[in-house]
């Protein structure tokens, strides 16, 4: 048994867990924050993605014991209000990315770490970035697009003028 | 009641798509009610209810598993109903009679039938409601019918505009129309024209409920420890170390399986790998997929097999013969959410919540496997990440519901990847010996013999036990299962029924009895099929010395639907004059009643085959979503590139060799090529699109493999030497 205690989403949590339980089983189980999917439990394809301290991680792979006193953000994490989309989230709308949607949570994770490291990425940005992360309904070519979408989004969005811009339309 | 012996043949008509065999029982019982029957509703049909608040409800008769029925079905709906399809609520339909499959005659989703079935009978249901609410507002403002019209679920009149509800009372007192008149197609508002998908936003905030993410209060978490070789079963177990472990309530044998039951998912699954069973070695044991194809080689040269088509005289096959043989392995459907179920037995009752294809099949098999009647069981469907044929077995269910039984607690059962991996109803392997004549240049005859076993024959094996009624004595269930196998339409669909035109053709199947788990796996038989047919064609273009796509058109009927798609996609594509450095290659296959054309561009380094561009053409009638469309045909050649580059299952000892993503392992951002869809124009009714854009791919990127390098790769995955 561990004692845990971390921010998720900016909300602080405290709870017991198991020693060495994955943060994934922490966050679907403990927490019901179901939108971080599990898909291999190995690290390999990517579909438990979330940030922590704004880093993409494995959750699967990853204790949480090791997130005591770190922010943790996931998918339900990144929409500024519920009706507004980050602009990821956005530009996955509109290039309508989603087939069964499974892997979108992880892929959606890892993009926004990707632009927020680098806010123009180029085709092999978007490769390397990208590619730990599987989608077997193949929405790799819609994901790529949406990532340039979202970069020309993103401009505007961390402009304050026009945070409405994630709103569904 | 009894079911006649005439009757009881005709609803097992076997089907062209290869997909299922039905067995429609539900002749002695009076129909249930509608899904949500409520007194305040309108609701003459299963499909579709309005509120006394005026919501309109759809039954989701079909799952969504990323091929778009959520927003298909709903625009279809929408359409009559003169709404944004937006505005209407979509629900996960419960088994209703209603909603059993005119062609296979179970409630099911797959053979990419959904849209192809439903265009006439959900406009039907819509126009139905949408006339009934305008009947009953002519009525309460004394006006003529033919000035009201239907707007965004508003009903609009000269001085202004109802609201549904306000005529909900009236309405129902109606009768249903006998006949209702369907929008023209130029009057379409959404078909063909909506382009949203209506499950997308949830799916991007992490809020779309998947099977996985079902809670239920106080349900425990189960994972099975299965034998390692197929239909092993547990003989003993110890568990004194794994009850020790935190969390963890109960350990059983479960029909074989041992069931390890804790708090958690993560303890469940700790305390798993503390239990020691010892297995008794199924039926499988000693079985290998190397020796399977040796055998499948062996059957091909001694057996003639069963004749599925002949077309022309033998006499025509003159000149020169030549063959070749293909091969291709098991594959994994691997859907990215692994296989998982929650099961709630109470004493009359079972729930079960998940992701299905097939809740028709899954009520029989839970009601089999537990003595339950269907009846006391309900299905909650849910998203399904990734279904592909998999989904289509109620193995899973059963299994959630039979530790839900025997353990006593409510059981959310969820696999690992591992289990996945090992526990699924693999793509068959097959292997097919293509032949043909030449005489003076011309190809007289094109011949296909198959071995492969028959996804059928288990099929049949596996359900027929759960859909006859009790009476039919088990013997005949086997012997159906063996009428069935021996002419599965799956082993050769794609071979036959093509409209090319060679003096002599002639297909012939040899059944390989083997009982390694095999099912529908995304396009079938078509899967193999268009890889072993396409590439030959190309071979007998090299052979001959024309170019793939004359020879194609040489050998096509003028009115031929393969000659446009090829004709469109050779055009898009520049067939011929490939980008420097790149080599082209061309396929076209006809699944489904959909006709897709692909031109493959690749080059080659270091032995390493890259894909740089694929351009696909699709002639799938009416698009009702034209976006979604093109999102399958994109979806399906990143499916089908995995099985044409990497995807190998291999059998030893009657167990599977790979587990997960490292070593089966998927197709990934970086390895994806340039994609370009183009939709045909058409004014047919529409045909499906989860499928047909698999096929082509293997044989497409073979040739274009072959162009560049010489070499004629003839097993899948491609490999050059
Ligand atoms: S579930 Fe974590 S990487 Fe696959
Ligand atoms: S959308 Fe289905 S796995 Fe990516």
């Amino acid at each position: 048994m561990a004692e845990l205690s971390f921010t998720l989403n900016g909300q602080t949590q405290a709870l017991t867990i198991d020693s060495g339980t994955p943060l994934l089983w922490v966050l679907r189980e403990q927490l019901a924050m179901t939108g971080t999917k599990f898909g291999c439990g190995m690290g390999l394809c990517g579909a438990c993605t979330v940030h922590l301290d704004g880093q993409p991680i494995r959750s699967c792979s990853y204790p949480a014991e090791f997130v005591n006193g770190k922010n943790i953000t996931t998918i339900e994490g990144l929409a500024p209000t519920e009706d507004t989309l980050h602009p990821v989230q956005q530009a996955w709308l509109e290039m309508s990315v989603p087939q069964c949607g499974y892997c979108q949570s992880g892929q959606i994770m890892s993009a926004v770490a990707l632009l927020k490291a680098n806010s123009s990425p180029s085709d092999d940005d978007i490769d390397k970035a990208m590619s730990g992360n599987i989608c077997r309904c193949g929405t790799y070519p819609r994901i790529r697009k949406a990532i340039h979408r979202a970069a020309e989004l993103s401009v505007q969005y961390y402009q304050p003028a026009t945070t409405e811009v994630g709103a569904e339309s | 009641m009894s079911l006649s012996r005439r009757n009881f043949i005709k609803s097992t008509a076997l089907l062209g798509g290869g997909l299922a065999i039905g067995f429609n029982l539900s002749g002695c019982s009076k129909a249930p009610p509608y899904p949500n029957m409520n007194a305040t509703a309108l609701q003459p049909n299963a499909y579709l209810q309005v509120t006394a608040s005026g919501e309109v409800i759809l039954q989701l008769h079909k799952v969504e598993m990323g091929q778009g029925v959520f927003t298909g079905l709903t625009t279809l709906a929408a359409e009559e109903l003169k709404m944004d399809p937006a505005l209407i609520t979509v629900q996960h339909a419960e088994f209703h009679p209603d909603f059993r499959d005119p062609e296979f005659y179970v409630m099911i989703t797959g053979g990419s039938s959904s849209l192809r079935l439903s265009y006439q009978t959900l406009r039907e249901a819509a126009a139905t409601v949408a006339a009934m609410l305008i009947a009953a507002a002519a009525q309460q403002l004394n006006v003529a019918e033919s000035s009201l019209n239907l707007h965004d679920g508003k009903i609009i009149h000269a001085q202004g505009e109802l609201g549904f509800a306000d005529v909900i009372v009236r309405a129902r007192g109606m009768s249903a129309p006998s006949v209702v008149t369907l929008t023209s197609p130029q009057d379409f508002q959404y078909i063909g024209k909506y382009d949203q998908r209506l499950d997308a936003r949830a799916k991007v905030t992490g809020s779309s409920q998947f099977g996985l993410d079902v809670q239920y209060p106080n349900a425990l978490s189960a994972v099975l420890l299965r034998s390692p070789d197929f239909g092993g079963k547990a003989k003993s177990f110890d568990a004194i170390a794994a009850l020790a472990k935190s969390g963890v309530r109960s350990v059983i044998n479960v029909d074989g399986a041992i069931a390890v039951i804790a708090d958690t998912y993560w303890q469940a699954r700790q305390a798993a790998s503390a239990v020691k069973v010892e297995w008794e070695k199924g039926p499988l044991a000693g079985v290998n997929s190397d020796a399977l194809r040796a055998e499948r080689h062996s059957l091909l040269a001694t057996e003639s097999g069963k004749n599925v088509e002949e077309i022309g005289d033998p006499s025509a096959a003159s000149g020169v013969l030549f063959d070749a043989l293909y091969d291709v392995p098991y594959l994994a459907h691997a859907t990215m959410e692994p296989m998982n179920a929650l099961a709630v037995v109470k004493s009359d009752s079972i729930e079960v919540w998940t992701g299905n294809q097939a809740p028709d099949i899954a009520l029989s098999a839970i009601a089999d496997a537990t003595g339950f009647s269907r009846e006391q069981i309900r299905i909650h469907n849910q998203m399904l990440g990734g279904g592909f044929g998999r989904r289509i077995l109620p193995d899973y269910l059963v299994e959630a519901a039979r530790v839900a039984q025997l353990s006593g607690y409510p059981i959310k059962l969820v696999w690992s990847r591992e289990d996945d991996m090992r526990g699924d109803f693999y793509r068959p392997n097959s292997s097919v010996k293509m032949s043909a004549t030449v005489e003076a240049n011309v190809v007289t005859s094109l011949q296909a013999k198959v071995a492969a076993p028959s996804i059928m024959g288990q099929f049949v094996g596996e359900v027929s036990n759960t859909l006859l009624p009790q009476w039919i004595p088990d013997g005949l269930h086997g012997k159906l299962a063996g009428l069935a196998a021996s002419s599965d339409p799956a082993a050769t669909e794609g071979l036959i029924e093509t409209d090319y035109q060679f003096p002599y053709m002639r297909t012939d199947y040899i059944m390989q009895e083997t009982s390694i788990p095999i099912g529908y796996w995304r396009s079938v038989g078509h899967s193999q099929n268009a890889f072993f047919m396409e590439s030959f064609i190309d071979e007998l273009a090299v052979k001959t010395g024309q170019d793939a796509l004359q020879f194609r058109l040489n050998h096509l009927p003028v009115d031929s639907r393969r000659r446009k798609v090829l004709k469109e996609v050779a055009d898009k594509a520049g067939w011929g004059s490939p980008a420097a450095g790149q080599f082209q290659g061309l396929a076209v296959h006809e699944s489904f009643h959909t006709m897709v054309a692909q031109i493959v561009s690749v080059s080659i380094e270091d032995k390493k085959i890259k894909v740089h561009k694929v351009v696909c053409v699709v002639d799938c009638g009416v698009a009702v979503n034209p976006d979604i469309v093109r999102g399958q045909m994109e979806g399906g050649i990143v499916f089908a590139l995995t099985a044409a580059l990497k995807g190998n299952i291999s059998v030893v000892d009657g167990a599977v060799q790979q587990s997960n993503f490292h070593n089966y392992e998927l197709l990934r951002m970086n390895e994806t090529p340039e994609i370009e869809v183009h939709i045909l124009e058409s004014a047919e009714a529409p045909t499906g699109v989860g499928e047909p854009g698999v096929p082509p791919l293997a044989p497409a990127l073979a040739n274009a493999v072959y162009a560049a390098s010489g070499q004629r790769l003839r097993q899948l995955p491609l490999k050059l030497v």
